[in-house]
């Protein structure tokens, strides 16, 4: 085994006295083996499948006990998660809350997922929101981003902007999911821009104001990500229907922008990553654009773009500490 | 040349280093002692965060495609063999000269060098071959009974073990272990019985890789080679399983017979002990011999089992089947870990993380034996707070 020949390479080198050495190889051996996430792996799978063999037997068996029952018995459920999550939930605080335990977490966690199973049941079995489509997202939307900030649960936030997305996406082209357009053509693009763009203000503003400064990295991944994707379709798209799709290029370029210098700011590479492959992207589709009309343009792009930007970016990632000046590792 | 491409000591300090860094959590040596560990094994390799490396991988993917295209174009078709010739000659170049030169170690950069060699390595075989009056069937180049498929077999392992023993890149590994167990199913189709041999012959040459990779580890560069034999390892187990799983041997003896329907297979009972036993084996073997990976493929393949089980006979209705293992396993979980909260027949039910420490001041104490501080206790085993997070400064 490799542990004793580093014990014995360390006792060489004489970092560490042979008394301990021999202890550490004594306590290697009788170390017991940890099963701990293995076990927890078994109860989640058997908690999975009995709820879903449960489900299914509700399903089968509706017409005995009736909708009544079944809309009781989730309703229980998300009273008993958010009970259970609510009673060992710590203070508010606008920092980050200590952490009692795992189990409260993942309570909350599950109510969220079964009040959503909830709703989609009172929805389609009693018709309860009609077609007021807007309600039915924003519901989950707000209570999810309220109990995100009551409980600290990053997870829960991530649900919550996800519903907002949701909510957005009905309220500008309600029916756009069902129609085979382009769903650009309703502006849905700008939606998610303007979307994207607010999360990265709202992401900004928690960690410059203090204000659960945790969640800042959830709202500017999310909103970034969906800002340059939805600027990105549109360029691509070329289909816009309110704003012309050339002014997604300074835009992106901007955003990008944005992220080197937040990535700078926190030393996080994620967002360097993602500001320059999406900047590589526009660079790239303008100068194919460009190079569409004249002849030759396309040999001279192979030849040398393509090498040499390659090259660059490469260079850049590899320089990256110094280009940015990060020091610490 | 030395056989291996990186410097060893760089996987040696990792290891070092990653194992201090455990006992400094174990309290089994001093911050102090740490340091001093980590100072004497540096990190003098490049392999940045992990979105730097993603990012060095895509951009030298994207430089190794426009590198093909100008080489193509100056060559302008006119031989593929002196395209992938020149080709491999540069990425075994660029690969060599990442590792001399900026010392990178599976940076991304040097892993897209090292694929793009063997893809054009492995192209040039592939088209010598077919341009060779060798071809015979080429929809069975690998598993029909021509002599010229074995050689091209054997060429291309020989070439991806090679790399993997300069290189020690696992995904490079994993195809070497494909390309051996293809050789094997290819030698035993040749035999007249091989079809009815062929799921031991799987079996055999699993086990064997298994052993060997095991046998491997007590070598004295295990640490450079760490990563590869554990990628072996994982696949010898899988591939064990599946070569001997009812399923696999009826659909495949099928397909080879090219049958619409499965039928019964000879020696069905051994496959039936198979399939039930490899499972349970892995599991108990697993626990024994706190052999992690050996345990956790048991609980995938017991799972590959009862689908094998239920594909064939139906014994309960699902939801009712997954209403009853749903009740069993959570009992046995629950059950589980609540019995071994105190290490029981060398397990534990406590995470790693959260496991009672050696208590190091005793130790040093007495060792150095100037400091008249109160001993703490010497061991802490047992005890109970196994709940709540791991940093409570109880330790």
């Amino acid at each position: 085994m490799p542990i004793p020949r580093i014990l014995t390479d360390l006792e060489a080198q004489g970092l560490l006295p042979p008394a301990q050495t021999k202890a550490i190889v004594e306590f290697e051996q009788n170390r017991p083996f940890s099963i701990h996430y293995e076990l927890r792996a078994l109860l989640y799978f058997g908690i999975t499948l009995l709820a879903g063999g449960l489900g299914v037997l509700v399903y089968q068996n509706i017409d005995h006990i009736g909708h009544g029952v079944v809309v009781g018995f989730i309703a229980l459920v998300v009273a008993a998660c958010f009970w259970f999550a609510a009673r060992h939930r710590q203070p508010f605080t606008w920092g980050e809350a200590p952490k009692a335990s795992l189990l409260p977490d993942y309570a909350l966690l599950l109510g969220c997922l079964t009040f959503l199973v909830l709703e989609g049941y009172l929805q389609y079995q009693y018709n309860l929101f009609g077609n007021r489509y807007g309600l039915v997202t924003v519901l989950p939307a707000a209570l999810f981003l309220w109990l995100a900030y009551l409980f600290d649960h990053r997870g829960v936030l991530s649900m919550g902007l996800t519903a907002l997305g949701t909510w957005v996406g009905v309220n500008v082209a309600p029916l756009s999911a069902f129609s085979d357009e382009s769903f650009l053509r309703y502006g849905l693009g700008e939606a998610a821009l303007g979307l994207g763009v607010v999360l990265m203000a709202a992401g900004l503003l928690s960690e410059y104001r203090n204000l659960k400064r945790h969640f800042a990295f959830t709202y500017l991944s999310l909103g970034s990500n969906v800002a340059l994707l939805a600027a990105t379709a549109i360029l691509l798209g070329g289909t816009a229907a309110h704003l012309p799709s050339w002014l997604m290029v300074p835009l992106i370029f901007t955003l990008s922008g944005f992220l080197f210098w937040y990535a700078r700011r926190t030393q996080s590479y994620l967002f360097l990553l993602m500001g320059v492959v999406y900047s590589y992207i526009v660079l790239t589709y303008l100068l194919i654009r460009l190079a569409d009309d004249s002849s030759g343009a396309w040999e001279l792009l192979i030849m040398f773009y393509f090498p040499l930007s390659a090259i660059g970016a490469v260079l850049l990632f590899v320089n990256i500490k110094k280009i940015l000046r990060i020091h610490a590792d | 040349m030395p056989i291996k491409a990186y410097p060893t000591a760089w996987a040696r300090h990792d290891a070092v280093r990653a194992a201090a860094a455990r006992w400094l959590k174990q309290e089994l040596i001093t911050p102090a002692q740490r340091t001093a560990i980590d100072a004497a094994h540096p990190v003098d390799y490049y392999r940045p965060n992990i979105f730097l490396r993603i990012g060095l991988f895509i951009f030298t993917c994207i430089g190794a495609m426009a590198a093909s295209g100008t080489v193509a174009m100056v060559t302008q078709f006119d031989s593929p063999a002196a395209v992938a010739v020149v080709y491999g000659i540069g990425a075994l170049v660029v690969l060599e000269l990442a590792i001399k030169n900026f010392r990178h170690y599976h940076s991304g950069l040097d892993n897209v060098a090292l694929y793009t060699a063997l893809l054009a390595i492995i192209g040039l075989i592939l088209y010598l071959y077919f341009k060779s009056d060798y071809l015979t069937q080429p929809e069975d180049l690998f598993f029909g009974q021509t002599a010229g498929g074995t050689l091209l077999l054997l060429v291309i392992l020989a070439v991806l073990a090679g790399a993997t023993l300069r290189y020690a890149d696992r995904l490079v590994a994993a195809c070497a272990y494909f390309a051996y167990l293809a050789l094997t199913v290819n030698l035993l189709l040749h035999l007249p019985p091989g079809r009815l041999l062929l799921p031991f012959g799987v079996m055999l040459a699993s086990g064997a890789a298994y052993i060997l990779q095991d046998k491997a580890r007590q070598r004295d560069d295990f640490f450079y080679y760490e990563r590869v034999l554990n990628v072996i390892k994982l696949l010898a187990l899988f591939t064990f399983y599946l070569g001997g799983n009812y399923l696999i041997v009826r659909e495949g003896n099928a397909a080879l017979l090219n049958l619409p329907v499965s039928t019964q297979i000879p020696f069905a009972p051994v496959f039936y002990l198979f399939t039930v036993a490899v499972p349970l084996a892995y599991i108990y073997f697993g626990l024994r011999q706190a052999n992690r990976m050996m345990l956790l493929v048991g609980l995938a393949v017991v799972c590959f089992s009862i689908y094998t089980y239920r594909h064939y006979r139906s014994l309960l209705p699902p939801e009712i089947a997954a209403v009853i293992a749903g009740i069993v396993l959570i009992g046995l979980a629950a059950w589980a870990l609540h019995y071994l909260r105190t290490p029981k027949h060398g397990l534990t039910a406590v995470a790693e993380d959260d496991e009672p420490h050696f208590n190091l001041e005793s130790l040093i104490v007495a060792q150095t034996a100037h400091a008249p501080e109160p001993q703490a206790p010497g061991f802490e085993f047992g005890g109970g707070s196994s709940g709540g997070g791991g940093a409570n400064g109880q330790f």
